[in-house]
């Protein structure tokens, strides 16, 4: 590179660096913001990647055009018909592995962050019972015991199931503040949990348990949507994660349990005590 | 066409050429049953151009649906068969097949060779190949496939999806990538054995050498599919149970097996266009190769890394986190090579004399959308953020970015590269340009506001979305950015249509190339080469092109009565020197 070329290299770069924020942000390209600690984990390490990606992507481009620019052939250019010095390439590989190798332990440190499962603030509920097995992650040592739920993904909508039997679909209805370990599972295909503001997205694969948590940080619905194909009805795979208050939740509770019950006696009294199956749980779907 | 004189060259003898031998049989049947290296290359090319043609029919056609909110123009059946065969197409009947044809073509010559090691091989393979996209297509005769681009099971078993059409999805796909692996076969005994003499490995021109990486990733990655088709059309059609879950199968075997090959799927587009855009630049710019061991170890780091790095596609997937850590080690560790490489394609470049014809401006831009593509690969390897953004159309505008600058931009560099080579004409530069820029704005118009939608929360594969926040504007300027991509590429083809018979007639080295292919007419006859050069470098066409200006600078006719000695002069030929 030619000397004079480098310091405006450099202000060019660092201006870029300067205005990216700003521009990343009037272009939103932030993801979607987290209302949990392991979506917040997430966002840090998102806008690192995020910065090293632009930086990446503008020095090559910029190299690019300045040698079309300043490198064109015309009468009298000879080319420079020079080969790589011993010990240039050792040295850029070796950069670009001190690169590598920080990314990796960047990767690391973020992945145990976000798996890092936070116990229940003072604001949530402070005892549920453990009533499923858990997998890969671990639950925080003190108390509260998190809030256990069971994610069944069917064609084309998730079941919820609480630690007293109640179930709930489309909806997922958690206390505010409190730990949710939510264990994923399907009973037909592959379906992929992911509500945006509370974290990344995990498989529901039939006859494997999956695993993920959150802990949701204020009130309010969340969105989300299924992201593995999964049919004709997998754009409709919504799912919706409804924040409300302790006391809130447990009267919700009460009412989808007498609901369900309410329900299923009604079914009963139709069919006249024939075998429902299955047939029940439709009829207190949301 | 008589060999230049050269030190390099066998000496002069009297040899008997037939131009043209008279033909027995048409020429559609000569083409198709010949084991010609050339033949085969054409044959991969036309139909890999036509797959491309009918996956640009298909994208236009999803993007239609996607521009508003919950459209209803197609059905979500219609949608579903449309991507299920799209995502077959675009990788598998047009990214690998494409990448082969010229290798096909160019390897043979490059390493100064007369033919491949097994040429019915090479034939047998493209018919193979053929087959797999028929079978393919034939499904629109009854019942398309619709469970999706890659038919994860239980999704794939006939209790979900009993559309005849996933059958034809798998027996094609399977046909196909068995072709490639016999086709790897046949390149790999080639580049091993018949290599001209004194080329040796590190003499080995670049795009051979991306050539053997992605044979041997092809080698791999082709074999575990076969035998995966083959697995899920067992568990179909004759109550296998390999993938099911309930009978001591599992779905995530199919996951592993198929992500491993879609990885050297795209591994292998990614390395042509790595090997084309490294023969491009340093003939454009008029300077040699920065450095060629350098490149051909990244290319061959590229290959092994990116083939580790198939569980990056499963950071979701009920798998030990210890797994992905590794996929996540491979991914990061690409950083190397790949960054080697950007170093020494802009220290090619930097100093030279650009002359930018069509072929260095498509490599350009093939190295600039790929630098989003990778860049933004960089970021979904770490995996939280791969947690977040996978299979959003975040991520998947990222592949986008990384399979059209290989494959179409690649691709088209290599088709105006080598198009002389292959018509004896070259392609019109105003339509090129045309296209460039056409493909460029494409791509940007339609992979940023994807990202964008991602971001928001935009799933993959979705026949419709929501009305929330701006997802409506985005999908609006992708489907437009789409369409001016699609436009772009049928500016290529049309021009590459036109000028096959109409173009601008080229002869033997129409841009200065460096490599043996510029060697030999354009086209080559069937047999390559009249004489087989001596290679002393990683670029023999200087050397030749130096010989031959040494000779006729210093070269004086031999007194007429006196012979000279034959050890004390090098020049052998008494015939006047064709510069």
């Amino acid at each position: 590179m030619p000397k004079r070329l480098i310091p405006l290299t450099v202000a060019l770069a660092a201006l870029a660096l300067a205005a990216l924020p700003a521009a990343a942000h009037a272009i939103p390209f932030a993801p979607e913001e987290g209302h949990s600690p392991n979506a917040d984990d997430t966002t840090t390490v998102y806008w690192v990647m995020f910065v090293l990606a632009a930086v990446i992507v503008a020095a090559v481009n910029l190299a690019l055009i300045a040698a079309v620019v300043r490198f064109r052939a015309r009468r009298g250019r000879e080319p420079a018909r020079v080969r790589s010095g011993r010990g240039v390439q050792p040295r850029a590989a070796a950069a670009l592995a001190v690169l590598a190798l920080a990314i990796f332990v960047l990767g690391i440190v973020s992945t145990s962050a976000v798996r890092d499962v936070e116990s229940s603030g003072p604001e949530g509920l402070q005892a549920a019972s453990g009533r499923t097995a858990q997998l890969g992650l671990e639950p925080p040592a003190g108390d509260p015991e998190p809030l256990r739920i069971l994610a069944s993904g069917q064609q084309w909508v998730w079941r919820y199931e609480y630690p007293d039997g109640t179930f709930s679909y489309y909806e997922l209805v958690v206390p505010v503040d409190t730990t949710v370990l939510l264990q994923l599972d399907s009973t037909d295909v592959v379906h992929r949990w992911w509500v945006p503001a509370l974290g990344g997205k995990f498989d529901a694969v039939p006859g494997r348990s999956n695993e993920t948590w959150f802990k949701a940080a204020t009130e309010g619905t969340y969105d989300g949507q299924s992201t593995a194909f999964s049919g004709p009805g997998y754009a409709a795979m919504r799912a919706r994660v409804r924040v409300v208050s302790v006391p809130e939740y447990e009267t919700w509770l009460e009412q989808q349990s007498a609901d369900i019950q309410s329900a299923q006696d009604a079914v009963q009294e139709q069919v006249g005590g024939e075998e429902t199956g299955s047939g029940t749980e439709g009829a207190a779907a949301q | 066409m008589s060999a230049p004189p050269s030190s390099s060259l066998a000496p002069a003898r009297p040899e008997v050429v037939t131009e043209r031998y008279p033909e027995s049989r048409p020429a559609w049947v000569q083409l198709a049953t010949s084991g010609d290296h050339k033949a085969v290359g054409v044959l991969y090319l036309g139909a890999a151009l036509s797959f491309l043609a009918l996956a640009v029919v298909e994208l236009v056609l999803m993007r239609v649906q996607l521009i508003v909110p919950e459209s209803t123009i197609i059905s979500p059946e219609i949608f579903d068969r449309l991507l299920s065969t799209y995502g077959a197409t675009a990788v598998v009947m047009f990214g690998i097949p494409a990448a082969l044809g010229f290798i096909s073509y160019v390897v043979p010559l490059q390493i100064g060779a007369r033919g491949t090691a097994f040429p019915r091989l090479g034939a047998l393979s493209f018919w193979l190949y053929l087959a797999g996209g028929v079978t393919l297509y034939a499904s629109f005769l009854y019942r398309p496939p619709d469970a999706g681009t890659n038919p994860l099971p239980p999704l794939s078993d006939t209790v979900f999806s009993p559309a005849a059409g996933v059958d034809a999805w798998i027996a094609g796909v399977g046909l196909a990538v068995l072709g490639f692996v016999l086709f790897a076969v046949n390149m790999l005994a080639t580049i091993h054995t018949r290599r001209a003499p004194g080329m040796v490995w590190r003499r080995l021109p670049l795009f051979s050498w991306s050539a053997t990486a992605s044979g041997y990733v092809l080698l791999v990655a082709g074999s575990v599919m076969v035998a995966a088709c083959t697995m899920l059309l067992i568990d179909r059609q004759f109550a296998g149970v390999f993938f099911d879950a309930g009978e001591g199968g599992s779905p995530i075997l199919w996951q592993h097996l198929s992500w491993l090959f879609f990885t050297g799927a795209y591994l292998v587009m990614l390395l042509a266009a790595f090997g084309t855009i490294s023969e491009i630049l340093p003939t454009f710019s008029g300077k040699p190769i920065f450095s060629h061991r350098a490149i051909a170890a990244s290319l061959a780091a590229i290959g092994a890394l990116g083939l580790l790095a198939w569980m990056q596609n499963m950071y979701t997937a009920p798998i030990p986190v210890g797994w992905t850590y590794l996929a996540m080690a491979a991914a990061v560790a690409l950083t190397v090579p790949v960054g080697i490489l950007l170093f020494n394609w802009v220290a090619i470049l930097w100093g030279g004399a650009l002359r930018l014809r069509a072929p260095l401006l498509f490599a350009l831009g093939a190295i600039s959308t790929i630098s989003f593509g990778l860049a933004g690969e960089l970021g979904y390897s770490v995996i939280p953020i791969g947690w977040q953004l996978d299979s959003t159309t975040a991520a998947q505008a990222d592949t986008y970015y990384a399979l059209v600058g290989a494959g179409v931009l690649g691709g088209f560099a290599a088709l105006h590269y080598w198009f002389p080579k292959i018509t004896g004409r070259t392609m019109g530069e105003g339509p090129a340009r045309a296209s460039f820029w056409m493909l460029i704005v494409g791509v940007h118009a339609m992979a940023i506001p994807m990202i964008l939608a991602g971001l928001d929360g935009q799933p993959i594969d979705v026949y419709k979305y929501y009305d929330a926040g701006s997802l409506d504007t985005y999908n609006l300027i992708a489907s437009i950015g789409s369409f001016v991509l699609a436009a772009g590429i049928l500016v290529t083809l049309a021009n590459a249509a036109y000028s096959a018979r109409n173009g601008v007639a080229a002869g033997a080295d129409p841009w200065g190339g460096a490599t043996l292919e510029w060697f030999a007419t354009s086209p080559p006859p069937p047999h390559n080469f009249d004489v087989i050069p001596d290679v002393r470098s990683a670029e023999p066409l200087p050397d030749i092109r130096e010989a031959i200006r040494r000779r006729t600078e210093t070269w004086d006719p031999p007194p007429p009565l006196e012979r000279s000695p034959a050890r004390s002069e090098p020049v052998e030929s008494p015939d006047p020197p064709v510069a």
